[in-house]
C-alpha cells in the first residue's frame, strides 16, 4: 500500500508521502524499486536527494536496503551513484578538474568518475567530482567500477597522467578523446609531455570534432561491426604507435582532417553516403559510383555508335537539332534513364544551359529556346518523381519509355508535332 | 555549378570536333569501333577541357597517346597550344618510382599483418588490422578506376575521385541527352540516316 502510494505519487510529492512511522530502511528499499521502474525519470533527482540525505544521514540503516545482488539492480545502482555524483557537482567543475588532474591523489573518486562515465553514456554527461562522505559508497563505486569492462582502459589512462584539460568536463566523448590523447602522449615521456599537450591541444577543436564523431557513433553501435570500428581504432592505431617525434604525429593529424574534410565533401557528392561514416563503407560507395559512372559511358557510346550509323554531318545536325526538340523532351527523358544515378536538378540544368550555346553550330535565336527551357527545368522535379520507377526499365524498355515519357509531357510549343510522333 | 556548365560546353564542344575528325578518317566502321571511337573521344574530350587541372585528366591523355593511332586524333583535338605536351613524360616517371615503392611498402604492411595474425594480438588490434586492410583495399580499386590513381597517396586520390566523379557526371549527361536526341530524331525522320 505504501509502495502504491509511491508509485502513484512519485516526483515531488513523494519525500511528503513518505509515512514517517515506516522509516528509513523501508524507504530506501521502496526508493530502490522506483529505482527499477523509472530509470530514466527526471523525478529521480529528487528521489536521490531525499535518498542521500536519508542515506547520509544513517548510514547504517540504509545499507542493508541497497546493495542488492542481481544484474539489474547494478545497473540501476550504478545510475544511482551517478545521478547522487551529478547532485554533488551540478555547481561545482573546478573540483571536478582537480580530481581529474590528480588522480593518484584521490583513486576511490577516480573511480566514481569513471563509473558516471560508463553510465552516462546515454544521458546528458555531468561531470564527475570527489563524492564528499560516506565511505560506503566509495566501497561500492569501486565495487561497480569492476563491472565495466568495457571501458576499463580510462582508469589506466586517467591514472596514469597528469596532462591538464581546462575544458574537459563538456562532455563524455570529449574526455574519452582526452583519455586517447593522453595515452598517446605516455609513451613518449614526460618532457616532451608540456610540449606536445600545448600543440595538441590547439588541434583539440577539430580532433575533437571527428574523434566526436567516431565516439558517438561507436556508443550507438555497441556492437562490433567492422564498419564502425575503422575511424574509431583506424585513429587509435596512429594514436598509440606513437610517432618517432612530434611533427611526424601532428602531420599525420593534419592528413587525417583533410582526408576527413574531403570525405565530407564526397559524401555531399555521392548520391545515399550521408548515413555512411567510417572510411572503408565510404570508399566502397565511391568505388560503385565511379563504376557506375564509367559504366553508362560505355553503355551510353554504345547506344550512340548503334542509333548513329555516321557519327560525322548527324552530330551538327542533331545538336542544332537538340535545341529544337530535346529540350521539351530532355528533361522528361533523362529520368527514366536513372538507373543507377539519382536525378541531378543542377546538373540538367546546367546541362540544358550548356547545350544552348554551342558555337557556329548554333542558328537558332536564344530567347524562346532559353523561356522554353526555363519552363522546363521548373516543371521537371514532378516528373522525376513519377519516373523513378521507369528507371528500372531503362536497359530493355528504352523504347516504349520515351515514348511513355514524351507522350506524358506537357511541351511548349510542340505539342502538335508530340502528338505526329506517338 | 557554374564549373559544371563551363565543363560541359566545353566538353560538348571538344567532343563534336572529335567526332568529325575521326569519323572523317574512315567511312565504314562496324559498331565496335564505332563505340570506341565515340567513347575515346569523349574521355579526351572531358580530359582537355579540364586544361590539365587535375592529374587524372594529364593520365588521361598521355594514356591515349601511347596508341600510335590515336596520337593524331588527340593532337588535333588538343590544339597547337596545349599545356599537356610537355607534362607526358613526367608522371610517367614517377608513376613507375611510386609505383615500385609503394608495392614495398604494401608488401611489408602484409607480412606484418600476416605476422601480428600468427602472434595471436589483442583484441583491438586485429580490429584495427582487419580495417586498415580493408580500407587499403578499396584505395586500390579506387586507384585502379581513377586514371592515373596508381601514383597518388590517400589523400590526393581522393581529391581527384572528387574531381573525376564530377567530370564523369558531366560526361553521362552529355552523352545521353545527345543519345536520346538521336534516338528522338530517329523516330520523326527514319529517312535521316539514310
Amino acid at each position: 500500500m505504501e509502495k502504491d502510494k509511491t508509485f502513484t505519487s512519485e516526483g515531488n510529492g513523494i519525500s511528503q508521502a513518505w509515512n514517517p512511522i515506516l522509516g528509513m530502511g523501508i524507504q530506501d528499499s521502496e526508493l530502490n524499486r522506483n529505482c527499477f521502474f523509472n530509470p530514466n525519470c527526471e523525478d529521480q533527482r529528487d528521489l536521490f536527494e531525499s535518498a542521500l540525505s536519508s542515506i547520509v544521514s544513517s548510514p547504517v540503516s540504509s545499507h542493508p536496503g541497497i546493495p542488492i545482488p542481481g544484474s539489474a539492480d547494478c545497473i540501476v545502482l550504478r545510475e544511482l551513484i551517478g545521478r547522487l555524483g551529478s547532485i554533488c557537482n551540478s555547481s561545482e567543475i573546478s573540483p571536478h578538474n582537480s580530481c581529474y588532474n590528480t588522480p593518484l591523489n584521490s583513486p576511490p573518486n577516480l573511480n566514481l568518475s569513471i563509473t558516471d562515465h560508463q553510465i552516462q553514456g546515454n544521458y546528458h554527461p555531468i561531470p564527475p567530482a570527489p563524492f564528499p562522505t560516506d565511505p560506503g559508497f566509495v566501497e561500492r563505486a569501486a565495487r561497480f567500477s569492476n563491472f565495466g569492462g568495457k571501458n576499463e582502459s580510462f582508469k589506466a589512462a586517467g591514472l596514469g597522467d597528469s596532462m591538464e584539460e581546462p575544458s574537459v568536463s563538456e562532455t563524455g566523448t570529449k574526455e574519452k578523446s582526452t583519455n586517447r590523447r593522453k595515452r598517446k602522449v605516455v609513451p613518449k615521456g614526460k618532457g616532451k609531455e608540456t610540449q606536445s599537450s600545448t600543440t595538441i591541444s590547439a588541434k583539440d577543436d577539430k580532433v575533437v570534432a571527428e574523434v566526436e564523431k567516431g565516439e558517438s557513433d561507436a556508443k550507438r553501435s555497441k556492437s562490433n561491426e567492422k564498419s564502425t570500428e575503422p575511424p574509431k581504432d583506424y585513429i587509435h592505431v596512429r594514436a598509440r604507435r606513437g610517432q618517432a617525434t612530434d611533427s611526424h604525429s601532428l602531420a599525420e593529424r593534419v592528413r587525417r582532417e583533410k582526408i576527413s574534410e574531403r570525405m565530407k565533401f564526397l559524401q555531399d557528392l555521392v548520391p545515399g553516403c550521408n548515413k555512411v561514416t567510417g572510411k572503408a563503407v565510404m570508399l566502397d560507395e565511391i568505388i560503385n559510383y565511379v563504376q557506375s559512372l564509367q559504366r553508362q559511358v560505355e553503355f551510353l557510346s554504345m547506344k550512340l555508335a548503334t542509333v548513329n550509323p555516321r557519327m560525322d554531318v548527324n552530330m551538327e545536325a542533331l545538336l542544332s537539332k537538340d535545341m529544337f526538340r530535346p529540350l521539351v523532351s530532355l528533361p522528361n527523358n533523362v529520368s527514366p534513364f536513372d538507373a543507377s544515378v539519382q536525378p541531378f536538378p543542377y546538373g540538367l540544368q546546367s546541362q540544358i544551359n550548356g547545350m544552348i550555346p554551342d558555337g557556329p553550330e548554333n542558328q537558332i535565336s536564344m530567347n524562346p529556346l532559353m523561356a522554353a527551357m526555363h519552363r522546363n527545368s521548373i516543371t521537371k522535379p514532378p516528373h522525376i518523381d513519377g519516373f523513378g520507377e521507369a528507371s528500372t526499365l531503362w536497359e530493355n524498355d528504352l523504347q516504349s519509355v520515351v515514348k511513355m515519357a514524351i507522350g506524358q509531357d506537357q511541351p511548349q510549343g510542340f505539342h502538335g508535332q508530340m502528338k505526329v510522333e506517338l | 555549378m557554374h564549373t559544371s556548365s563551363k565543363l560541359t560546353k566545353e566538353f560538348t564542344k571538344k567532343w563534336v570536333k572529335g567526332l568529325q575528325i575521326c569519323c572523317s578518317s574512315k567511312k565504314n566502321m562496324d559498331v565496335l569501333e564505332r563505340k570506341k571511337k565515340i567513347k575515346l573521344c569523349a574521355d579526351i574530350a572531358l580530359a582537355s577541357a579540364k586544361n590539365a587541372t587535375t592529374s587524372w585528366s594529364i593520365a588521361l591523355i598521355s594514356e591515349a597517346k601511347k596508341d600510335g593511332e590515336n596520337k593524331i586524333l588527340v593532337d588535333n583535338l588538343l590544339g597547337p597550344k596545349s599545356p599537356f605536351k610537355q607534362q607526358k613524360t613526367i608522371p610517367l616517371m614517377s608513376t613507375c618510382h611510386k609505383r615500385v615503392r609503394s608495392k614495398k611498402i604494401l608488401k611489408r604492411s602484409c607480412s606484418v599483418g600476416q605476422r601480428m595474425k600468427k602472434m595471436g594480438p589483442p583484441k583491438s588490434n586485429l580490429a584495427t588490422y582487419i580495417a586498415k586492410r580493408l580500407v587499403k583495399k578499396r584505395t586500390q580499386v579506387l586507384q585502379r578506376l581513377v586514371p592515373g590513381g596508381e601514383s597518388m597517396d590517400e589523400f590526393s586520390l581522393i581529391k581527384e575521385a572528387l574531381d573525376y566523379i564530377l567530370s564523369l557526371r558531366v560526361q553521362v549527361d552529355v552523352m545521353r541527352s545527345l543519345a536520346n536526341a538521336a534516338e528522338v530524331s530517329n523516330q520523326t525522320d527514319p529517312n535521316v540516316f539514310d
